[in-house]
């Protein structure tokens, strides 16, 4: 009887302790516990969005983006082998021994997660991480980290810009970040052996990741490398500072290369200096010098103002009322025509030609020409350059933006001015976004919205383009190295002193550029090639007109643009 | 089969004793067949334990799917990214700067200028200049300059004096090891696959 009592007197205090137990865990706090039950197995994956890639014309991806890895230590268990480890890491991930050494070894005490390699390619890190298993080696871990390839290196590297380690740090990349980042998702479920096999009917969820959408630009994968290469050369060749060239379809306004030397890899962005990271072809001004006075010439023309036999006695000094205006080689007072005055670029007869204008009708002009705006063709940081309005402008001024001083401009804007000509005097604004996209700052750019307007009338263009024609003459021209053999080429070469540094006068160093398009009596192509401060004695004609024709040469044979039998220009150039 | 029951009744229905003993009710006999229980017990247990190891199969084979899957997503992982790292390697083939530097290295040259061949009538259009070596394009671009910051100091290794190979650190004085650093500095980040 006793022991019976005994029994039941021991069950009933276990019964009691179940009892505290149960209302311990049910009324007490049952949320936190519910919580660490689903917890306890649960897999949490994040689904990482690909990024768009960034195509050129033709598709050919200038940015990809493929799948990567990041390889992660645990010190906790890599610290004791962390020498052989580091070497076979360091072999197979080329990665820096030392470093990978101290990452293993843990950066602090007590660490337990160090990045060994970012951005490994997928394939590449797998089979490192298998080989490290047969090895017998512990504590390494591979997690999702997406690589972005430039697979052609600094091709178009100033207009894509670079990824930093995880956000974009320049050029299109963050411009229009928001298309291409696309959205992360995530995918949780509940695992039983930690190695990521689902426990089926059990909770699971998926946000499907969101990939980024495709950039397309008008850019010319092929041609843009010829451009930077043909650049690059004259740059080094000329001991120049810097140098751009633009190529525009002529119709369409669409930029088929824009080169910036120096460039950079964009797989290596901090190799190179920040200097060179941007695009100075937008984000530069300069004063365009004489290729500015094809724009004058047109806008004198469709004025009524000028006709190109017209006849000018061009002293050998100009003394305007500041100072004197003079000519880049030595003559007497000799007589050009219009015509004369574009093919040898003299500034005394343009500043004569100009003398019909007022301020505010040659600014007027110019601005429809597109000078003094951004083109607002979704590239950062784009300079509108210097015009001063028509109404505060002094006549000494007006004389000397009527050849290309006082005033400056930005690459593009210039070849979209004289791609104006090219285009029977209808601008078309140029753009490098093929359809259309949004800017980080909200402004709609692309081919989708690019306007036309007349700026100058068919004969006027046609009539400048005809002198223009004149410029490369041999016998004429100042520039016959801008000949494409077989075709009729126009163009206007351009010499300017530049600005010092600090904004005050000149300071002894040049920019010269060659502006031109081709087949002269119907335009397919402009290209617009900028050098700046070269240390060897030239001007746009003997360094810039290469560079125009080589270019010019290679986007003809690309596009298969056969040349036109039309007459060449027969326009007098003295009288 | 004069039931205990029935004799209340008697007593009380005395008056109509006479129709009461005509219509004198029986109790029909209540015929038992007893059904054969083991084909019933049978197909109980049948169906219990088919829905036992049926359930138990079933889950079994959701669980072996589970671990299909999970092998599948891998293996459709490792594809996938096998097949990016091909697209990518396939791109760096066709990189017009590899393309260029092999045809220049087979004496090709880009010509100033095109010269169109009909096919029909054999006639060319475009001037015909012949292609020379000076026409070929200089393919290695100037490299970019360096910011300050990345030509840091070379990291040294200081060897013990002591000539006891069990005290010195196999990776500090392994020649392999520090003399693949610079290298491997060089290549850069991860762009080898």
């Amino acid at each position: 009887m006793v022991r019976l009592r005994v029994g039941f007197l021991l069950i009933a205090m276990v019964l009691s302790f179940f009892c505290a137990r149960l209302v311990q865990l049910q009324g007490v706090d049952p949320g936190s516990y519910a919580v660490r039950a689903a917890a306890e197995g649960a897999v949490r994956v994040p689904l990482v969005a690909e990024r768009g890639d960034i195509l050129d014309r033709n598709g050919v991806p200038l940015a990809d983006s493929i799948k990567g890895k990041m390889v992660i230590a645990d010190p906790a268990l890599t610290a004791d082998e962390a020498p052989e480890l580091a070497r076979l890491l360091s072999e197979r991930l080329s990665i820096d021994y030392f470093r990978t050494l101290t990452a293993l070894r843990g950066r602090k005490e007590g660490s337990r997660y160090e990045y060994v390699a970012r951005r490994v390619p997928s394939t590449l890190a797998t089979d490192t991480l298998a080989e490290l298993d047969d090895a017998g080696f512990e504590g390494i871990s591979l997690q999702d980290d997406p690589i972005r390839d430039y697979p052609a290196g600094d091709v178009a590297a100033n207009l894509l810009g670079y990824m930093g380690t995880d956000e974009p740090l320049g050029g299109f990349e963050r411009t229009f970040d928001e298309q291409l980042a696309g959205v992360d998702g995530e995918a949780t479920w509940q695992s039983n052996s930690g190695k990521g096999v689902r426990i089926p009917l059990r909770e699971s969820t998926l946000r499907a990741a969101r990939n980024g959408a495709a950039l397309r630009t008008t850019l010319d994968r092929d041609l843009q490398w010829f451009t930077q290469r043909v650049l690059a050369q004259a740059v080094q060749q000329y001991r120049a500072e810097s140098g751009a060239a633009v190529v525009m379809d002529t119709r369409t306004g669409e930029i088929l290369a824009l080169a910036d030397v120096p460039t950079f890899d964009a797989n290596e962005p901090t190799d190179a200096d920040e200097d060179d990271l941007g695009s100075r072809a937008l984000n530069d001004t300069y004063e365009p010098g004489s290729v500015q006075k094809v724009l004058t010439a047109a806008s004198l023309i469709d004025a009524g103002k000028a006709f190109p036999r017209q006849r000018f006695k061009v002293p050998p000094n100009l003394a305007r009322q500041d100072r004197v205006i003079g000519d880049w080689f030595d003559h007497g007072t000799i007589r050009l025509t219009l015509a004369g005055i574009i093919a040898k670029s003299s500034n005394i007869g343009t500043v004569l030609a100009a003398d019909a204008f007022s301020p505010v009708q040659l600014v007027e002009y110019l601005q429809r020409f597109g000078l003094g705006r951004t083109t607002d063709i979704g590239v950062r940081g784009e300079t509108p350059g210097i015009l001063t309005p028509g109404e505060a402008m002094t006549s000494q001024t007006k004389d000397r933006v009527a050849f290309g001083q006082s005033l400056s401009v930005n690459v593009v804007q210039m070849a979209a001015a004289v791609n104006t000509i090219a285009n029977g005097g209808v601008r078309v604004s140029p753009s490098v976004i093929a359809g259309s996209a949004v800017t980080d700052d909200g402004t709609t750019v692309g081919t989708d919205v690019a306007t036309r307007t007349r700026v100058v009338s068919r004969q006027a263009a046609r009539a400048t383009a005809r002198m223009m024609e004149k410029v490369v003459d041999p016998e004429d021209g100042v520039a016959p190295g801008a000949q494409v053999p077989g075709y009729l080429v126009a163009g206007k070469t351009g010499t300017a002193q530049r600005v010092a540094p600090d904004g005050i006068g000149y300071d002894g160093s040049t920019t010269v550029s060659f502006g031109g398009f081709a087949p002269a009596d119907d335009a397919r192509f402009t290209v617009y090639v900028v050098v700046h401060a070269p240390r060897v004695d030239g001007g746009g004609g003997s360094i810039a007109g290469p560079v125009f024709s080589r270019i010019m040469g290679y986007v003809l044979g690309r596009y298969g643009v056969e040349p036109t039998d039309g007459p060449p220009s027969r326009l007098p150039v003295e009288w | 089969m004069s039931s205990p029951a029935l004799q209340p009744r008697t007593r009380v229905t005395r008056i109509a004793q006479e129709a009461v003993d005509r219509a004198r009710l029986t109790v029909v006999p209540r015929v038992r067949t007893r059904a054969p229980r083991v084909p019933f017990v049978t197909l109980v247990s049948v169906v219990l334990l088919g829905g036992i190891v049926g359930l138990l199969l079933f889950n079994t084979s959701m669980q072996q799917a589970s671990f299909a899957a999970s092998a599948l997503e891998a293996e459709a992982d490792t594809l996938a990214a096998r097949e990016q790292t091909l697209r990518m390697e396939l791109d760096e083939l066709r990189d017009p700067q590899r393309v260029a530097t092999q045809a220049q290295q087979m004496g090709m040259v880009i010509p100033a200028a095109p010269v169109f061949l009909d096919l029909e009538t054999g006639r060319t259009t475009g001037v015909r200049t012949p292609a020379t070596r000076e026409q070929a394009i200089n393919l290695m671009p100037p490299a970019p300059i360096k910011p300050a910051n990345l030509a840091p100091a070379p990291i040294l290794v200081e060897v013990p004096a002591t000539t006891d190979p069990a005290t010195t650190d196999p990776a500090t004085t392994d020649p392999s090891a520090t003399a693949e650093q610079p290298a491997a500095r060089q290549r850069g980040k991860n762009r080898n696959r």
